[in-house]
């Protein structure tokens, strides 16, 4: 700097800097993370916001990079260390109001050269800030919920401020108000020089060293000790400037002393004396103050710009702390999604127990589908023997023994009701211990199981249960198209049929209901269909169907059932499958909601392009920097 | 200080007598005491309780080391940012240089630096494990305390290993020295041990986060005295100080504005000390000292109940909430399976119309004795028991019959056996499924209360429990019916009517057979008739008896099934379906008397604090949260 300082007159070398070569992988880089920042959030995966690495991308590289870069210098620094007072010297003007009051600046200021406003896009300059024009000195006071994220900004009055030179008064580092430290952490990141103010109480605390030390890489540094007892403690100096690098790894461009003056503070006119020693120059005990601001302004742009911009891409490539950590924590969350879709597919499985379906409604579909292709005498028998049966049926209700059909199917749907609200039960059960062994599960799931109002979740059972025909027109068409894709595989088919008609069959389904079970392929195809259900909540149906032969020999029709057989199967389970989907669309609709689809999406997001896309662009990046 | 009314340290009282403080109701505080800590243990099943009890096992020993050490002397830990002047403070206080203080290097103290009387004894304070450094010190200010000057809080970084474990992996590649900084770790070993806490800040650190968040971790049940001090350099903060303490929830009457530097200088040469200082050393002399001391304990005891009573407040009100909710939720689903209950109880005994018949026939048999209608019922009776009896099943027949209440049976039988009472195992995992996610808001979980699922012995239990209830209720229901009906047809009247008419018929057809034989046959010679008319008549009287009967029995019927209704609505009072929820309604129950009784608690308390409140010093403290 001591250099610069002499030569502020310096020619600049071409704006077509090096960084402009970057600016397309800076832009697709940008872009990848926009598209994975809300799948990120998604996974849980920590905030790319706060992190270092993603100020310097969007702050620094992205606005920067494409156009004549300007240089930003911040003042930072603890709690009523003079930050406010350095900044209106450097500014030359009051900016910022000065107080004896601790934490009193809440949100930056920045002063511009003159006509830069119109230049640049601070909003994009200082992502997460919203910029304000300055008022008064008042303005950064904020202190209202407005002053949250502004930046207050004003051109420089007296127009001598450097034409690409942005200087900025921050909020404090160590107060306690923790929102000023993340204020200070955001302009910190998309500066090029910080000038530290530091004091003989403040240049070790822990706080102010860790916010040095991570702008260490890549900025350049002013360290200013205010508040100093001049010349007393230049050779304390000496030694709290040794510890503040050591802890920092800074490496300063220059150091100042401002000398403890009451009254000088009070009119805004306070003295920086250089102490050229500390950075490898000679002490000289004769010099007087120095003029920080022409100092600030005569420094090599270019090569600080440079500098700050391959320390921000550093930041960025760093393997350990840059962007690279965060595709990996989106992989091992999308890693940990998958544990967790594991453990659903595992726990929530339930055996729906099915009471016996009354075998008059499939047989009733199968006669409908075969009175146009049965012959005269047939129906006509069968006529007969329906009247019988409803005759001998009218005997059994009228001695007590038997029920009407309308009581028989409220019995029927009576048991199955209670089936399926107990399957409802078990299924929430396991639920609740999915989410006892997977946190992730219990981060997406826990809120529904324990705010939800599970009595409204039975209620809504009962409500579809009640609302579902017993013969519905999907069942219809499944049926139908069942028993001509049978007939046609089968051309004695309708002999074969009318045969087993006469036998009475009765299917005792088990029904599993599951979520996100893997190669869940027997699903009956009147279940899958229709009612937009997702394909995670699978419905299979282990089912057994018992063919008795009450009437006719049995060993005469053995030959023909086994080719019946698996067409009753898969009428009697399909039936009971769709009885069983009021269970399915409740768990869908009502308790989980779209919940499986994010487990299914969130446990498939490391594979997704646009991570891969980073990782390769990231190791172009860095072989390109390398080079 | 020579000027400041000396005492002989020989016969300063290092231990002053014990009097009662105006105020303090010790024999109150006592039952407090016991009363929080019976409290905080009383439900270790339950998460929030436990974490009561947890902060409670911090409170309780500093609680009980103050009501056994009121006489002691009290220890004032010296705390605040490092170069604040804590030691440059210590060092006037004390009379002389006891702790190295100045500019050279931050931090200056690194280990505790504990000043006492000469005779005062320390050995308690095992000072061995934080290295601390005694000094005696013959200064009237220290001669009545132990004054600790602690290390700084704000030098050791947050993610340097505690002394306990390892060496930490360099940040950066080197090590940096703060990372063999310990003085935050030091500073929490030290801070248990205080009784009282003097905060010490400047201009620059009076809003520092680390030290407020000490502060907070420590300023329960502890006194604070706030100084400022450079006082000849830097502004007067004080009102913004209150406010920020006020900010942190502290109370700050008095804060004293110093100069250390100037005061060790005075106290060093001898001079009078400059108001500031005197004012502090008055403080320190009034309100630490002597009976002082006393009060402070106490009230710092009551502080210290009350701030646990606030966390633990803080804890449990979100709960109270869920806890009611959980609360109405047993008495909802209490009330839907005795609904169930209700319909199938009502409509099986509504269908028992032949087992009623008998039951009331048998009492009416009883009854009427003597006379031709009565023998009439009797024959019936006895020709209706020649029929082979009908065994009632399941429960309500064989109250009716007179069987008694059935043994429940093992396994899945147990839910068949009191299906008939309409309960099913879907109804009541329903109830327990609801109220797990009620239980669950609350935080309720096993142990306290069971599964959706009741396990084989519970099952078995409960239905038992429910059987045997139920079957008592039943018979006691059954009897009272029966009784009433039994006094309804009880009476000589009806008894006499029916002897009568049916009597009437008897002796008609008698008299038309005496008619006939003596008048018809002997006097006018007609031939006999035969016992034609006497058949004939035999069944007119059989018809007009059982028209008879049916009568008395229509009149023994009326308004069964509107007596059958008002029995099964008293079922609820017979709280028969308990069993099944018992685990719920008993959670519910002990977390509300939990809240119930830390309510109560906190009522005590602050009836305690009522009386003290005017006997208050100008002592800071942390002001509990109002519970």
């Amino acid at each position: 700097m001591a250099g610069a300082h002499d030569s502020p007159e310096a020619p600049r070398p071409p704006a077509a800097s090096r960084y402009v070569a970057w600016a397309g992988s800076v832009g697709e880089l940008c872009d990848v993370v926009d598209r994975l920042g809300g799948l990120a959030a998604e996974l849980g995966a920590p905030s790319p916001d706060g992190a270092e690495w993603h100020g310097q991308l969007f702050g620094k590289l992205r606005p920067q990079v494409t156009r004549e870069p300007v240089m930003v210098a911040a003042v930072c620094g603890g709690t009523n260390t003079g930050k406010s007072l350095v900044s209106n010297v450097l500014v030359g003007a009051e900016i910022s109001r000065s107080l004896p009051e601790a934490a009193r600046t809440r949100c930056p200021v920045a002063s511009l050269p003159r006509g830069l406003a119109k230049a640049v896009d601070l909003a994009a300059l200082f992502p997460g800030f919203t910029p304000r024009a300055w008022s008064s000195d008042t303005d950064a006071l904020g202190g209202s919920a407005e002053g949250d994220d502004l930046l207050v900004w004003r051109e420089d009055p007296l127009g001598r401020q450097p034409a690409r030179l942005i200087l900025i008064d921050t909020p404090d580092v160590d107060g306690t108000l923790r929102e000023n430290w993340h204020r200070a952490e955001a302009v910190r990141n998309a500066c090029d020089v910080i000038v530290a103010v530091l004091t003989q109480q403040k240049y070790n605390d822990a706080a102010v060293r860790d916010f040095f030390a991570a702008a260490a890489a890549g900025k350049s540094l002013v360290v200013v000790f205010n508040m100093v007892n001049w010349p007393a403690q230049r050779e304390r100096i000496a030694g709290w400037y040794a510890t503040f690098v050591a802890e920092t790894g800074a490496a300063p461009l220059a150091v100042y002393a401002v000398p403890h003056d009451f009254a000088r503070a009070e009119s805004g006119t306070i003295e920086f004396f250089q102490l050229p020693e500390l950075t490898g120059g000679t002490a000289d005990p004769a010099a007087g103050p120095v003029d920080l601001a022409a100092a600030l302004a005569g420094v090599d742009f270019d090569r600080i710009k440079l500098q700050a911009m391959e320390g921000a891409f550093r930041v960025v490539l760093d393997p350990s702390a840059g962007m690279a950590t965060w595709l990996d924590a989106i992989e091992s969350s999308s890693r940990e999604w998958r544990d967790a879709r594991g453990v659903l597919a595992e726990e929530a499985q339930v055996r729906v127990e099915l009471p016996s379906a009354p075998r008059e409604l499939v047989w009733n579909e199968i006669w409908e589908w075969l009175e146009p292709r049965r012959s005269r005498v047939d129906i006509n028998l069968s006529r007969l023997y329906r009247v019988a049966g409803s005759g001998a049926a009218w005997v059994g209700r009228r001695i007590g023994i038997g029920r009407t059909a309308a009581e028989k199917r409220d019995d029927f749907a009576a048991v199955e009701l209670s089936a399926l609200k107990q399957a409802l039960s078990t299924f929430i059960d396991r639920l609740d211990g999915a989410c006892r062994r997977s946190p992730r599960l219990r981060a997406l799931l826990g809120d529904t199981l324990v705010r939800g109002d599970r009595a409204a979740w039975y209620a809504d059972l009962e409500r579809r249960h009640a609302a579902l025909p017993m013969v519905s027109d999907d069942y219809r068409i499944f049926v139908r198209g069942e028993l001509d894709r049978f007939s046609r595989e089968n051309p004695k088919f309708l002999q074969v049929l009318l045969t087993g008609l006469s036998l009475g069959s009765v299917a005792r389904p088990c029904i599993t209901v599951g979520l996100m079970m893997a190669g869940a392929a027997a699903v009956p195809a009147a279940a899958a269909a229709g009612h937009g259900l997702t394909t995670l909540v699978h419905t299979a149906g282990d089912y057994v169907v018992w063919a008795v032969a009450p009437l006719a020999g049995e060993g005469v029709l053995g030959l023909t059932m086994a080719g019946l057989k698996p067409l009753l199967e898969r009428l009697f389970a399909g039936w009971s499958a769709e009885r069983s989907r009021v269970l399915t669309e409740t768990l869908h609709d009502v308790v989980l909601g779209d919940r499986l689809e994010v487990i299914e999406r969130l446990a498939t997001a490391g594979d997704r392009p646009e991570v891969t896309r980073a990782r390769r662009l990231l190791y172009d990046c860095g072989r390109e920097f390398s080079r | 200080m020579t000027d400041m009314p000396l005492p002989d340290p020989n016969q300063a009282p290092a231990v002053v007598p014990p009097t009662p403080a105006p105020g303090f109701d010790d024999a109150g505080f006592d039952d407090l005491v016991t009363g929080l800590s019976r409290w905080s243990g009383s439900l270790p099943d339950w998460p929030p309780a436990r974490r009561v009890r947890a902060e409670w096992e911090e409170v309780a020993p500093r609680l009980d080391r103050a009501r056994r050490e009121l006489s002691r002397v009290l220890v004032v830990g010296v705390i605040g940012g490092t170069g604040t002047g804590k030691s440059t403070l210590v060092n006037a206080l004390a009379g002389r240089d006891v702790s190295p203080a100045g500019d050279v290097a931050r931090p200056t103290t690194v280990a505790p630096v504990v000043v006492v009387a000469r005779d005062v004894d320390c050995s308690w304070l095992a000072l061995d494990e934080v290295g601390a450094r005694v000094v005696t010190s013959d200064a009237a200010a220290v001669a009545n305390i132990v004054l600790v000057d602690c290390p700084d809080p704000d030098t050791q970084g947050p993610g340097t290993p505690s002394l306990a474990e390892g060496t930490p992996p360099p940040i950066g590649g080197a090590q940096r020295p703060s990372e063999r900084n310990h003085n935050r770790d030091l500073l929490e070993r030290i801070l248990p041990a205080c009784d009282v806490l003097l905060l010490v800040a400047t201009a620059q650190k009076y809003r520092s986060w680390s030290v407020a968040s000490e502060v907070a971790a420590f300023a329960p049940g502890r006194p604070l005295l706030f100084v400022q001090t450079h006082a000849s350099r830097d502004a007067d903060i004080r009102d913004d100080w209150r406010r920020e303490l006020e900010r942190q929830g502290i109370e700050a009457p008095a804060i004293h504005r110093v100069d250390g530097l100037e005061a060790a200088r005075r106290a060093a040469a001898g001079l009078e000390p400059e108001p500031g200082f005197a004012g502090l050393v008055k403080a320190i002399d009034e309100e630490l000292v002597g009976r002082a001391a006393r009060r402070v304990r106490r009230t710092g005891a009551l502080d210290l109940a009350g701030w646990f009573l606030s966390q633990a407040h803080g804890h449990l009100a979100p709960l109270r909430p869920p806890v009611a909710e959980l609360a109405s939720g047993v008495t909802a689903q209490t009330g839907r399976l005795e609904g169930l209950m209700e319909k199938a109880v009502a409509g099986k005994l509504r269908a028992s119309r032949p087992a009623w018949q008998r039951v009331m026939q048998e009492e009416l048999v009883e009854r009427w004795q003597g006379g031709p209608f009565a023998m009439f019922l009797h024959a019936v009776a006895g020709l209706g028991s020649l029929w082979p009896k009908v065994r009632g099943g399941g429960l309500v027949g064989r109250i009716l019959s007179g069987q008694g209440v059935p043994t429940v049976a093992a396994g899945d039988g147990a839910w068949q056996s009191i299906e008939e009472v309409g309960l099913a195992e879907a109804d009541v995992e329903q109830s327990r499924s609801i109220l797990v996610g009620l239980a669950a808001r609350a935080t309720i979980g096993e142990p306290m209360v069971g599964r959706t699922r009741l396990d084989e012995r519970a099952v078995q239990t409960s239905v038992g429990t429910l059987m045997e209830r139920t079957g008592h209720w039943l018979v006691g229901g059954v009897d009272r019916l029966v009784a009433e009906r039994r006094d309804r047809v009880d009476s000589p009247l009806l008894h006499g009517a029916c002897e009568v008419l049916f009597g009437g018929l008897i002796m008609a057809v008698l008299g038309r057979a005496a008619w006939n034989f003596f008048y018809g046959h002997l006097w006018l010679g007609h031939p006999l008739g035969g016992l034609g008319f006497l058949e004939e008549a035999l069944v007119w009287i059989i018809l007009w008896g059982l028209f008879l009967r049916w009568i008395v029995f229509a009149r023994l019927r009326a308004g069964l099934d509107r007596d059958i209704a008002g029995l099964v609505t008293r079922l609820p009072g017979a709280r028969l379906v308990d069993p099944f929820l018992r685990d719920f309604a008993g959670a519910a129950a002990t977390t509300a008397a939990f809240l119930e009784t830390g309510d109560d608690l906190a009522r005590r308390h602050a009836a305690l604090e009522a009386r003290v409140e005017e006997g208050r010093s100008t002592l800071g403290r942390l002001k509990g949260r109002a519970p």
